[in-house]
């Protein structure tokens, strides 16, 4: 018996990158938009989607990822939208083999957009390529306004910042200037949205946006 | 931890087809960006390769630190001035040219 030395270079992730590759391509035939929503528990992930499905003329369906319980995806759909509920029994982020699994169970035919909301986690949802054409990361003003800078790689990732709950800015203590300040550094071209779900403000913007990108995917 | 899952399923299939009866230590390159913290990941590779042909098996991380270059200037800057901003021009054509890395660089392997 030889102990040697075996040079590998090889990414690790490899494997999943596939899986995203064939959703990607799936979905382009079908000009189906996918868009992962990424944020920490309570941020307002399921909230936004309540307040967008059925309501801007988009046919939209849902794939909830939790680690446990289809409470959020019972939410989904008393809104009427099909939705599907992976549960990953502890796993803190979706990845795209289940993903890739889960999506011929939708109507594909039927639907302009698909909306991923991820596990509730700030860190490991960015790492993995699920097949989506934007990552939107979702922070809440109580949360306070170093999350960009503490998790940047979810805040450089993504397409769109959504900061939900800026109802509450008068009485949580919240650096405005500092939050965006640091999100224009890391990522100076993602779009940039306060959100108040219960006052209704920003929910125009935020359909425009998704609009956008879905006649992006359709004529590119 | 699975970040760690991809890694063993990476090892196995390169232990299978190359017929090595263990692996005596991996040496994994590991961008800044990818929020992985060593000791954690070491511990969990600890616990994972238990019953597997990497059982004790040595992981060592070699951290790659995160670097920016700008296409308008061609500056180049690193992670004490993170961000996709160029310090220089103010530039937001900017590539990250190192700091997602996650690759399995190199093997210690016992033959058969």
């Amino acid at each position: 018996m030889t102990t040697k030395k075996v040079e590998v270079q090889q990414a690790v992730m490899a494997a999943d990158l596939s899986y995203a590759q064939k959703i990607k391509d799936r979905l382009k035939e079908k000009g189906i938009l996918m868009v992962n929503l990424i944020g920490s528990p309570g941020s307002g992930k399921t909230t936004l989607l309540e307040k967008t499905l059925g309501k801007d003329g988009l046919r939209a369906a849902v794939i909830e990822g939790d680690v446990a319980t289809d409470r959020d995806a019972k939410r989904i759909e008393a809104t009427g939208v099909p939705s599907i509920q992976i549960n990953t029994n502890g796993g803190c982020h979706l990845e795209a083999n289940w993903v890739d699994s889960t999506i011929d169970k939708l109507p594909l035919d039927e639907l302009d957009i698909i909306f991923v909301e991820n596990v509730g986690n700030l860190v490991c949802p960015a790492e993995f390529d699920i097949g989506e054409d934007h990552k939107v990361a979702i922070s809440s003003v109580p949360e306070g306004p170093d999350k960009p800078l503490k998790y940047p790689l979810l805040f450089t990732e993504a397409s769109a910042v959504v900061l939900t709950k800026t109802d509450l800015l008068p009485y949580v203590p919240f650096d405005l200037d500092l939050y965006w300040g640091d999100v224009g550094k890391l990522n100076p071209k993602a779009k940039r949205l306060d959100m108040s779900c219960v006052k209704g403000e920003g929910l125009e913007e935020w359909s425009r946006i998704l609009r956008g990108w879905l006649e992006e995917k359709r004529n590119g | 931890m699975s970040l760690v899952s991809a890694i063993l399923e990476s090892l196995e299939k390169m232990v299978d087809e190359n017929g090595w009866s263990s692996v005596k230590s991996v040496t994994l390159k590991v961008g800044a960006m990818r929020q992985v913290i060593p000791d954690v990941m070491k511990f969990a590779f600890d616990v994972s390769v238990k019953g597997t042909p990497m059982e004790g098996a040595e992981l060592a991380i070699i951290s790659v630190p995160i670097k920016f270059s700008c296409r308008g200037c061609g500056a180049r800057w690193g992670e004490e001035e993170l961000g996709y901003l160029c310090p220089f021009c103010g530039g937001t054509n900017v590539d990250m040219d190192q700091g997602m890395e996650l690759e399995l660089e190199s093997l210690e392997v016992q033959e058969r």
